[in-house]
């Protein structure tokens, strides 16, 4: 039988761990905390989502019940943007709590995102989250080290290795086979934890909680969270018991991958992290929105009557329509201006803001990058992008809502330019206004998630690492087959 | 006897010089581990102190920034609208400046995330409020590497890694029935084994602290000795457990998983559940709801009767209905009037939120006396004015000075003042200083409590086991 010793090997490492009392225990409390995040992300999901969707109705409601309006009073009215979670958020709450969820959109302004779940944090949330995958992510990491850390060293210590060996086991077969055992016992907890994702993924979609729907996108993001969430786990397994094989004991096994452990989770991703806002300070908001300001006014103010931009623009209309003043325009002249406005401090914030995202791709390019030393942050930025709970679907999102908010404030310039008077209206006039059914000419704001394709776009790195570490263990376990010892 | 005595005392004291030495120097692998741990320590506790000093280099170039905006764009509003002080008001952001002090650079708490900056035009309140600053939320996520960072989670590791075997460590290698024998008081042996790393770790912290004193410019008072109480407190705590444990006898290895086990909950899954609890336990729809609320009061008062809206503020403001109606280029009152509406409306709702907030703030606190590792990293917060509290008071701040320029902006707009007699460039950034008191019992209450409960617990046991070889 193909394996035999490896799989005797492999399920005296499994009969070991299940011997340990302290191992249930810690299995127990394991599997509570599992439920435990599967619940709250359950209820946050849904909270949130029910949430974003009432007040997206009810603002939505709001905008429709204006009476007869002046567009630009319209303009000012506004909309709101509610970000709505993604469906596997239930299973990583990825940056989630750090980002705002409400924005509020009117002509002229790009207002913030608000209300994060940071904001109103006492600072508790600053030691992170329970949730599915921050158990897979770093407390099974630590669990295998402690089943793991005494496979080889333990025999060494009790002379059962030297036995093995020379009974004709080789090297090769013995890492394996622990490898195997310690991978089965991976299992157990794995397991579960991906069924319990994926049926809450499953209820959540197909009860239409979430607006979407099981689809070929979404499938292909669980199964490669599947995939790399195995490959990650497997890849500890492996690192216990190749540093259980270099080291002389047991205790010191333990102690080295503990070291690791905090090395890999706690100390390099908050390192490289801190090197990388050290290296590329980002502007106060104060000079942001000061920058945006001063450039919109070189470029052209136009609540300036004196501003040559706009001066010009007037010189050439009246010129082309052969009129001498702006009221004898056949169309409405404000709006008109509004309009070329809007285009020009839209145009200047975007450029300003995309290399606000450019400095913020510096300050995390280290933790990314560190992904080929660390698989922690492999996995965290890889889970965190499937998931739909990472930077750069938040960006997708606020790129949407700036879409959106342009594309209203310019349809009710339009509707300015139109069909409002060029002359202004007297005391005694009515004010000049427009019917209300204009108003649901412009559609509700709905958000469209990104499909699977951009992870594999922002991501390439993590993926890249993953390839990387595989390649690794294999080059790394194939030379120690051929230097370690028995003693 | 007398002799015996001297010799005894003799033979404890060379004793402990010989723990020294081999603490620090002795074992090819256990040294040098403890020496490579105390310089890691260090080091990042030296590199938090950078971390710290450029937080406090990035406030003080967002307050210069804000400062400078005030300075340059006041007087070209002022000059452009210089005849329309309703307009001019219009566009003015005043804004305001929560403190940071030199000790928030050493926990750095929520400052991170909340705005230090408020900059807000007389305009309706609530939608303003709340505004988000710029970050970068990798950042957040990931976390300060600031000295609260390395008290609360790198100090317990080195005292774990300084005593799981101090005494197991003897026993595998066979020479704990030498030292049972050879001592008279073997518990108090144990003791100064225990107080000897306690030493050294100290000595790091201080040290580290030390340093930060010129390099962020803490002033030394009260606030800081509370600061460094409850430092120490916390590593005092973390000895407790680690004396209780070794009283439990275990072999290393044990004793390993078990201080592992007991820092990983305490550190992360119990504040992280906690966390999950509070979120859940508290949702705060009010958010969303205030500024809808805010949005539809203001706004709908354009379609509405405006001698209604105008009644509704003078009932808010008596003292503006004698203020003489003057001509203008826009009706500015009724602006205002429906501008202060839309606060007015959303009043019960911002109220709620408020209250939620408290509540969340309480709840935590109450919890966190029951957990030392929750409770130092609010302390620390708390007296470095970084948490929630602290943000709390700031937005009422907020609240209260944009109250201040409202009623000095609306007599100026109601009468149409001429805008080139305000000196514009006399408006400063006004700044928050948060001077809400702070019990030292309510600090160090908790720690006194937790550390009396694990040393009794293990001192208790000692005397049961010391002599078990």
């Amino acid at each position: 039988m193909a394996l035999r010793i490896e799989r005797l090997i492999a399920r005296q490492v499994w009969a070991t761990a299940f011997k340990n009392r302290a191992f249930f225990g810690v299995l127990m409390g394991i599997g509570f905390l599992l439920v435990y995040a599967a619940v709250t992300g359950w209820v946050s999901f849904r909270q949130q989502n029910a949430m974003g969707r009432q007040y997206q109705q009810q603002a939505r409601q709001e905008w429709l019940n204006n009476p007869d309006k002046h567009p630009h009073r319209m303009a000012h009215y506004g909309h709101f943007a509610f970000r709505p979670k993604a469906p596997l958020s239930v299973f990583d709450f990825g940056m989630e709590s750090f980002l705002g969820n409400t924005v509020f959109l009117e002509a002229h302004k790009q207002n913030s995102v608000n209300f994060s779940e940071a904001g109103f944090s006492t600072g508790l949330l600053r030691f992170g989250e329970i949730s599915l995958s921050m158990v897979l992510q770093l407390l099974l990491p630590l669990l295998l080290f402690f089943v793991g850390f005494g496979t080889v060293a333990s025999d060494r210590e009790t002379g059962t290795l030297k036995l093995l060996l020379s009974q004709g086991v080789s090297w090769q077969q013995l890492l394996v086979g622990k490898s195997l055992g310690l991978i089965a016992v991976m299992l157990i907890l794995y397991g579960p934890v991906m069924l319990a994702t994926g049926l809450l993924w499953f209820g959540l979609l197909w009860f239409g909680l979430q607006g979407g729907a099981v689809n070929a996108d979404q499938t292909l993001r669980l199964l490669l969270l599947l995939g790399s969430y195995f490959l990650y786990l497997s890849l500890f397994c492996v690192i216990a018991v190749l540093v259980s094989a270099r080291c002389r004991t047991a205790k010191t096994a333990l102690v080295s991958l503990i070291g690791l452990w905090l090395m890999l989770t706690l100390v390099l991703p908050r390192a490289s992290q801190a090197l990388g806002s050290y290296l590329y300070p980002a502007p106060s908001k104060a000079k942001f929105l000061a920058d945006i300001q001063a450039d919109v006014l070189k470029e052209g103010d136009s609540h300036n009557p004196n501003d040559p931009h706009y001066k010009e623009l007037k010189d050439s209309l009246l010129t082309a329509y052969g009129v001498d003043s702006v009221q004898k325009l056949p169309f409405n002249y404000s709006g008109f201006v509004m309009a070329e406005g809007e285009k020009i401090s839209a145009q200047l914030y975007n450029d300003h803001f995309q290399r606000l995202l450019a400095i913020y791709d510096q300050q995390n390019r280290f933790s990314k990058t560190l992904a080929f030393v660390n698989p922690y942050l492999a996995i965290r930025n890889l889970s965190m992008a499937l998931s739909g709970t990472d930077f750069a679907s938040y960006v997708d999102f606020q790129q949407q809502a700036e879409q959106y908010r342009y594309d209203m404030a310019q349809k009710l310039n339009e509707l300015q330019i139109e069909l409002i008077s060029n002359q202004k209206p007297g005391p005694t006039d009515k004010p000049h206004q427009i019917g209300k059914n204009h108003w649901q000419e412009i559609p509700d704001f709905t958000y469209q998630s990104p499909g699977v394709a951009s992870v594999f776009r922002h991501e390439t790195i993590s993926l890249l690492a993953f390839i990387f570490w595989s390649g690794l263990l294999w080059v790394v376990a194939w030379r120690l087959t051929k230097t370690l010892t028995a003693l | 006897m007398g002799g015996s005595l001297a010799i005894n005392q003799n033979l404890n004291r060379s004793m402990i010089r010989l723990a020294f030495i081999q603490f620090i120097r002795s074992g090819r692998y256990a040294g040098a581990g403890i020496r490579i741990g105390l310089f890691f320590l260090l080091a990042i506790g030296v590199i938090s102190l950078f971390v710290g000093k450029q937080f406090a280099q990035q406030q003080q170039q967002g307050i210069t920034d804000v400062v400078q905006f005030q300075q340059t764009d006041f007087p070209r509003q002022a000059a452009l609208h210089h005849d329309d002080m309703g307009l001019l008001l219009y566009y003015l952001k005043f804004s305001v400046i929560n403190q940071t002090r030199p000790l928030t650079a050493l926990a750095i708490g929520q400052r991170d995330v909340n705005p230090s900056v408020q900059s807000v035009t007389i305009r309706g309140l609530e939608g303003q409020k709340y505004d988000a600053d710029l970050t970068n939320p990798a950042n957040l996520l990931l976390g300060n590497v600031d000295f609260s960072f390395v008290l609360v989670y790198l100090f317990p590791l080195l005292i774990i890694a300084f005593t799981y075997s101090i005494i197991s460590d003897e026993k595998e290698n066979g020479t704990w029935s030498i030292v049972a024998v050879q001592s008279r008081h073997l518990l108090g042996f144990i003791g100064q084994l225990f107080l000897l790393r306690l030493a050294v770790v100290m000595a790091v912290m201080l040290l580290i602290v030390a340093l930060a004193i010129p390099v962020l410019g803490i002033p030394l008072d009260g606030v800081l000795g509370l600061f460094l109480g409850t430092s120490v407190g916390y590593i005092l705590f973390w000895f407790s457990v680690c004396f209780w444990v070794a009283s439990l006898q275990r072999a290393s290895s044990t004793n390993a998983i078990l201080l592992l086990g007991i820092w990983l909950v305490l550190l992360i899954v119990l504040p992280a559940g906690v966390n999950n609890y509070i979120t859940a336990r508290y949702p705060v729809p009010e958010a969303q709801a205030t500024t809808l609320a805010q949005r539809k009061g203001y706004h709908e008062k354009w379609d509405t009767d405006k001698t209604a809206t105008l009644e509704k503020f003078y009932a808010h403001y008596p003292q503006f209905r004698q203020v003489p109606v003057v001509d203008m280029p826009t009706d500015w009152r009724w602006y205002y009037a429906m501008q202060q509406l839309g606060d007015d409306e959303s009043a019960g709702q911002a109220g709620e939120l408020r209250q939620k907030l408290e509540q969340r703030e309480r709840a935590s606190r109450s919890i966190a006396q029951f957990m030392p590792t929750l409770h130092t990293q609010l302390q620390l917060g708390e007296l470095a004015r970084s948490g929630l509290g602290n943000q709390l008071r700031f937005m009422d701040y907020t609240s209260q000075f944009h109250e201040k320029m409202r009623l000095y902006s609306y007599p100026k707009i109601f009468t149409n003042a001429p805008v080139l007699a305000e000196k514009w460039t006399d408006f400063k950034v006004d700044t928050f200083t948060d001077e809400a008191p702070i019990h030292p019992l309510s600090v160090l209450g908790t720690f006194v409590l937790f550390i009396a409960l694990f040393a009794g617990l293990g001192w208790f046991r000692f005397r049961q086991t010391i002599y078990h070889l």
